[in-house]
């Protein structure tokens, strides 16, 4: 129907689309129009003062408790005697005492042993990572460079070096039945072989010795890491640590190359281990060496992450930054003005879904705003209070696990306040989503430290509390055991796994509220 | 341009609120170029019509069109209907002019668009202030510029003048009116009537969940009009008049001293035949029915009609429009 009075009107109408660029005779494209529900979703985000100010006070709550939690915290340890630590290359702490029956090594040559070990001391069990084989040291001192071959009580043949580095050989390898291990050195080249029978061998790895003089050490060691004895009741921890050793035999011991002295010597790497209060011991019968020790060659993981302390404002920060992101969509709820917006973009998805990309860009800004200030002061603190290198290692803003962890925090605050969207869309209360979030992320944030640890290490499995994973900076070694506990801030799992569980439960909230915000009437 | 593209076609929607039956085969269409009153009691299915053309509401059977298509496969939505529900759903931190402004965005109109449209509904100056302090006035301006502001062929006004003044309502009048002029459909919804005199072209009259009455405003008063003739005439008279009237066909009551009321037949036939029998009579008048009492004549025989079976306890004699909603 055209009524002629209207054709000015209709031909502002059309210039109108035009200019929209989605008119009838406009292509499909525009039909989509998510860019446009973004800048609407920013736009109401940015036009109410009271939620710009929350997020700023989510940020400045974040800061203030990391701050405050740096400024209480002190470094306290127990035994003021002990020898200095070993450092490593990069700093950081090693541990380097094992029992270890050596010769010297001129240029190229290659040591030949069949191992049988280790095995505990009675009325002791060995630990998992108990060890007896082959080891070529750049010295005698402790953290020099290495490479070892060794049998372990769990883990079977593996070849270590660096401290850090630890290459598996074949898993079926036991300390009950005798294994052959033999190293080779070429120029500064190390390469591990290992054999059931002696005859045939094969290749487990190897390793290049930085600056590698022409006088190394080579022979047979043992040794047996301590063993961790925790206590744990309602927030108070006692730990202990426990030393152990190990025994084991070696014969068809052989060495080639350039020996020049004939003797064996023993020699207690790092002088005989405190906890383990008696010193190895070595003997030979006939062609049998017997050999025992304690003690281990490997990094020495502190408890105390730094990073994660300097970080642990964001735990109550996250309320703040999630009440925005429930009262994005629940403020509309209270008002009717849902309606409003279902009209401008009746697909409800994909408003649901510009929604929560545009709180959770805002989030990530803030949570890495929140992060990058958390940890510049709180760093400073920390360091003030005695938490010091090498018991503390250096962390800079450019290391890659800080990195993570601030880019991480970002990204966690993201998630979680998608995930109070989500859960805002699907009760359509303010009240009842901001007690979930509390609920879901804050509790158990209590709860795990007073729980019985297996149990908690669940809950930081399992609960959308795993995202804080990913504030983690210490490295994990698989071959060194480490206590885990959450009062550290220590989770059971990778960072990025932690955070991947966040997603999920994130990713379902939303599905699930846009499934339900399809389905009922609006 | 697609030729009815302003044009509101409703067809048996049916929805049901639990146990309760909200639209019950509501049908009608609504014309570009007039305003169209959409008049019920309260609780007869009007903003439940109005969510349902809005794609917010789902019906169980039945379709709700606009330009002939169902709202949600609208490409740009608000280009095609402008609808004011409810002026209190405003986030009452956020200006005027920002709230106008995401829905600008929403479909890519310029800022200028916003500004136009806040003159157009004379927001001024309060479009820079928070909508929380707005008067209902205030809001209900705010609400008829984000319909406005797509420029879009159909509008839909879920009771607009509700809580306006005087002024207000003498603009909102103009408003409407010259919305139609300019050939837009324009479905404006009340509870009152009255509020419609003088604005609406047409009218679709519902209760209960469906139309009673889909006619336009000249119809329904002839209709309710043509039914009553009022007759004066002395005592001796009066029932000379009955027996004369009666036999034609007319239904006559005395309605009270010397006081015929009349219906059946129009004012000049009764002339005619009181005058033919010789009868003698002071005077003859048409009753001009009010819209309102057309209205009430209307939704009272539904309501009687609906509390007939249904209602075991109600009440026997004619109940009023608003009581059939009251027991929902």
């Amino acid at each position: 129907m055209t009524l002629p009075e209207t054709r000015d009107r209709d031909r502002d109408r059309d210039r109108d689309r035009d200019r929209a660029g989605a008119g009838p005779a406009s292509p499909p494209a525009a039909r989509d129009g998510f860019p446009q529900l973004l800048h609407a979703e920013w736009t109401k985000l940015r036009t109410v003062p009271r939620w710009g100010l929350t997020l700023l006070g989510g940020i400045a709550l974040t800061v203030l408790i990391s701050f405050f939690s740096a400024a209480g915290s002190s470094v306290e340890i127990a035994d003021q005697d002990r020898p200095p630590v070993p450092a490593g290359r990069e700093g950081q702490q090693l541990v380097d005492s094992v029992g270890f029956a050596h010769r010297a090594l001129h240029g190229d040559g290659s040591i030949t042993a069949r191992v049988s070990g280790p095995a505990g001391v009675e009325p002791e069990q060995a630990p998992e990572w108990a060890k007896a084989g082959l080891l070529i040291r750049e010295s005698l001192t402790p953290g020099a460079d290495y490479a070892a071959l060794m049998v372990t009580a769990g883990h079977g043949v593996r070849m270590q070096s660096e401290f850090a580095r630890d290459v598996p050989g074949s898993a079926a390898a036991s300390p009950d039945t005798p294994h052959w291990l033999r190293l080779t050195r070429t120029g500064s080249t190390v390469t591990g072989y290992e054999s059931a029978d002696g005859e045939e061998w094969s290749e487990v790895g190897t390793v290049r010795l930085a600056d590698a003089p022409e006088e190394l050490s080579v022979g047979l060691f043992v040794g047996s890491p301590d063993i961790t004895r925790m206590e744990r009741a309602f927030g108070n921890v006692t730990v202990g640590q426990l030393g152990s050793s190990a025994t084991a035999d070696f014969d068809e011991v052989s060495i080639e190359g350039g020996v020049t002295a004939r003797d064996w010597r023993h020699t207690d790497i790092g002088g005989v281990s405190p906890s383990a209060g008696d010193p190895g011991e070595f003997r030979r019968s006939g062609s049998v060496f017997t050999l025992t020790g304690s003690g281990d060659i490997g990094p020495a993981p502190t408890d105390t992450d730094l990073a994660a302390t300097a970080l642990n404002g964001s735990q109550l920060g996250l309320v703040l930054i999630a009440a925005v992101g429930v009262l994005f969509i629940t403020a509309e709820y209270r008002r009717g003005m849902i309606r409003t917006t279902f009209t401008a973009g009746p697909r409800r998805g994909r408003v649901l879904a510009a929604k929560a990309v545009v709180i959770g860009a805002v989030a990530f800004a803030a949570g890495l705003v929140a992060a990058l200030v958390s940890f510049l002061l709180a760093m400073p603190v920390l360091r003030d209070n005695g938490h010091v290198p090498p018991m503390f290692p250096e962390l800079a803003l450019g290391d890659a696990a800080v990195l993570r962890a601030v880019l991480g925090t970002g990204l966690l605050l993201a998630l979680i306040a998608v995930l109070a969207l989500g859960l805002g869309a699907l009760t359509r209360s303010t009240a009842v989503s901001i007690t979930a979030v509390v609920v879901v992320f804050v509790l158990p944030l209590i709860l795990v430290s007073t729980l019985p640890l297996e149990l908690s290490q669940w809950l930081q499995r399992l609960t959308p509390m795993a995202g804080f994973a990913v504030q983690q900076t210490l490295p994990r070694y698989g071959h060194v055991e480490r206590l885990c506990l959450p009062e550290n801030a220590c989770y059971p799992q990778g960072p990025w796994t932690g955070l991947t569980t966040l997603l999920l439960y994130t990713a379902a909230v939303l599905a699930l509220a846009a499934w339900r915000l399809r389905k009922r009437d609006a | 341009m697609d030729g009815n593209e302003a044009q509101i076609e409703v067809r048996g929607l049916r929805k049901r609120f639990g146990a309760v039956t909200a639209l019950d085969g509501m049908s009608f269409t609504v014309e570009p170029g007039q305003v169209t009153g959409f008049v019920g009691p309260n609780g007869a299915g009007k903003s439940t019509t109005m969510r349902i053309l809005l794609g917010l509401d789902r019906a169980e059977e039945g379709s709700a069109l606009i330009g002939g298509r169902p709202y949600r496969e609208l490409r740009n939505p608000l280009l095609a209907v402008g609808a004011l529900l409810d002026a209190a759903a405003v986030h009452p931190a956020r200006r005027g002019r920002d709230h106008l402004l995401w829905l600008a965005h929403s479909h890519r109109l310029p800022a200028r668009r916003v500004d136009e449209v806040i003159e157009q509904t004379g927001l001024g100056p309060a479009a820079r202030r928070r909508a929380g302090g707005y008067s209902l006035g205030m809001r209900q301006r705010l609400g008829i510029a984000a319909a406005l502001l797509g420029d879009p062929p159909v509008l839909l006004f879920d009771e607009p003048v509700n809580g306006l003044d005087p002024e207000g309502i003498r603009w909102m009048r103009g408003l409407l009116r010259s919305l139609a002029a300019q050939g837009r459909a324009v479905l404006v919804s009340s509870h009152l009537m009255s509020e419609l005199e003088g604005t609406a072209d047409h009218l679709v009259v519902i209760g209960r969940g469906r139309v009673l009455a889909d006619t336009s405003v000249r119809e329904l008063l002839a209709g309710a009009s043509g039914d009553r003739v009022e007759v004066r005439t002395g005592e001796p008279d009066r029932d000379r008049a009955m027996t004369v009237l009666a036999d034609a066909g007319a239904t006559v009551a005395a309605t009270g001293r010397g006081t015929l009321t009349v219906s059946g037949l129009d004012a000049q036939r009764v002339v005619a035949l009181l005058g033919g029998a010789g009868v003698a009579f002071s005077g003859v008048a048409a009753h001009r029915a009010t819209l309102e009492e057309a209205y009430m004549e209307l939704t009272r025989e539904a309501a009687e009609f609906a509390a007939g079976p249904s209602g075991p306890s109600g009440p026997s004699g004619p109940s009023g429009p608003a009581s059939g909603e009251d027991r929902r």
